[in-house]
């Protein structure tokens, strides 16, 4: 009788052992993930920042309907940090790829991309809204 | 099964622990980033701190009072930083007005791209000399295509170039005339074509006719606050002759509105351009002439901890925003770290 109640405290031992691992694995997993939340949201909030500001005079606005993707392109360049690597793609209000040339700096090198939609309207008399899709990774 | 547990322990508590102290550390980062938001989100107490000189704030923050766009900061506030104007602040004033003693701070607002001038070569003609220039402008190495205007004035003489665009490097000859007496002062100020906003500046003093400039702030200290110039004068027989304000597409002289023997002042016009203003002053001390500029707004500067070599602090983190000061944009860097824990 003795000997069967020590097999299955053991049980129990061993199982709560397991799950305290296991717990470890878990917690420390959605750790790493609110690290990368935060970076996320750091790049985030400068693309944001950055692209209110080309919004500001009305300039974002203007390259966009001249279509004029190369100057779109130097400005956000220049308007960035160095060591911010960007993709922009602009969209219609039926959600048609406007730009035909690619908008970037560079090519991404890790997972942590941070994405913003923002929302610019043309200052010309027909009135245009323009869907912008941002993305925005730290480069290696 | 003793073993078991134990290990299981071990290996959580060494698994759990950079991640809770990195969970710390980010806490950390997230609280210092608000902070540097409120720095520049919030107008501060009183609101108009800035224009009026003799107020020290009660609360700190940069925002222009009824802006319009989120990260627009006052010229006189972002002036009254920098430790060349009369009535700056000094850091035991910002830490005070910032009210959070667990926290020490830097800030750096400075043009987003920047305008070297380098004098490559001088050539004497029968009645004048022309002077060679290779003007840069840079963003952390990289070239930026930008249109210049360039000022040259030395005494009694104001000239301006037409707008040159430049690839990022290009040469530019300056004549000047033999009756013309230096030293003389080159300003360029430099607008990138792809955004209209994004502007920088740099001044180069050279001699012409003349000994060799001295360095900038030897004869006066000029303290623009509130679209006034005051004109402290360090040494005590100086005589001014001319003063202006220049920006990209526009420029005018200045009009003294008071003196003593200490100082002048002048109004500074509101000029409608995406641009600094440079405020440039003429005179004499003794005998010598004698050219002194600053920026309005008062950039670019530094004022705050030294993070650098600091043992004590830990949790330094630093943030970049993209700031606008009268339309002009600039890049504004702040570090934030507090005590070790």
């Amino acid at each position: 009788m003795k000997n069967q109640n020590k097999g299955q405290i053991r049980i129990i031992e061993a199982f709560l052992a397991v799950l305290i691992i296991f717990s470890a694995f878990a917690v420390s997993a959605n750790l790493t993930v609110s690290q990368k939340e935060t970076r996320h949201n750091e790049l985030a909030a400068l693309g944001l920042q950055t692209l209110m500001k080309l919004d500001s005079d009305g300039n974002l606005s203007c390259l966009i309907d001249s279509g004029d993707w190369f100057s779109l392109r130097e400005a956000l360049k220049l308007a960035l940090p160095s060591g911010v690597v960007f993709n922009l793609t602009v969209y219609n209000e039926q959600m048609q790829q406007v730009n035909t040339e690619v908008i970037s700096n560079g090519a991404f090198s890790s997972q942590d991309i941070a994405f913003i939609e923002y929302l610019c309207t043309s200052e010309n008399p027909v009135f245009r809204c323009y869907i912008l899709h941002f993305y925005l990774g730290v480069a290696s | 099964m003793v073993i078991l547990v134990v290990s299981a322990m071990a290996s959580t508590s060494k698994l759990l622990y950079p991640y809770l102290n990195n969970g710390l550390d980010e806490n950390i980062r997230e609280r210092y980033r608000e902070i540097s938001k409120y720095m520049l989100l919030n107008v501060g107490e009183p609101e108009n701190w800035g224009q009026n000189s003799q107020v020290t704030p009660e609360t700190f923050g940069l925002a222009k009072a009824g802006a319009f766009n989120a990260y627009e900061l006052d010229v006189d506030k972002v002036s009254r930083l920098n430790s060349e104007n009369l009535y700056a602040l000094s850091y035991a004033d910002i830490f005070l007005a910032l009210k959070m003693s667990d926290v020490s701070f830097r800030i750096e607002i400075k043009p987003i791209f920047e305008v070297s001038i380098n004098l490559t070569a001088s050539f004497n003609e029968t009645d004048s000399k022309i002077y060679q220039f290779e003007i840069l402008t840079e963003k952390h190495g990289s070239r930026v295509q930008a249109n210049l205007k360039c000022y040259i004035i030395a005494e009694n003489y104001f000239n301006i170039t037409d707008t040159v665009q430049s690839s990022g490097r290009t040469s530019l000859n300056i004549t000047l005339s033999n009756n013309v007496n230096g030293p003389a002062l080159l300003i360029v100020l430099a607008k990138s074509i792809y955004e209209q906003g994004i502007t920088s500046f740099s001044a180069y003093a050279f001699a012409h006719n003349s000994a060799e400039p001295h360095p900038k702030g030897t004869f006066l200290k000029l303290s623009p606050v509130n679209y006034n110039l005051t004109a402290s004068f360090l040494h005590s027989e100086i005589v001014l002759q001319d003063a202006y304000a220049l920006t990209f597409n526009y420029n005018s002289s200045l009009t003294q509105t008071g003196n003593n023997s200490q100082s002048a002042t002048y109004n500074i016009p509101r000029f409608l351009d995406s641009s600094p203003i440079i405020i440039v002053v003429t005179g004499q001390n003794s005998t010598d002439f004698f050219i002194e500029w600053t920026a309005y707004p008062q950039i670019p500067f530094r004022i705050g901890a030294d993070f650098s070599n600091s043992q004590t602090l830990s949790n330094v983190f630093s943030y970049t925003y993209t700031v606008s000061i009268d339309s002009a944009l600039y890049q504004c860097n702040i570090w934030l770290g507090g005590p070790n824990q």
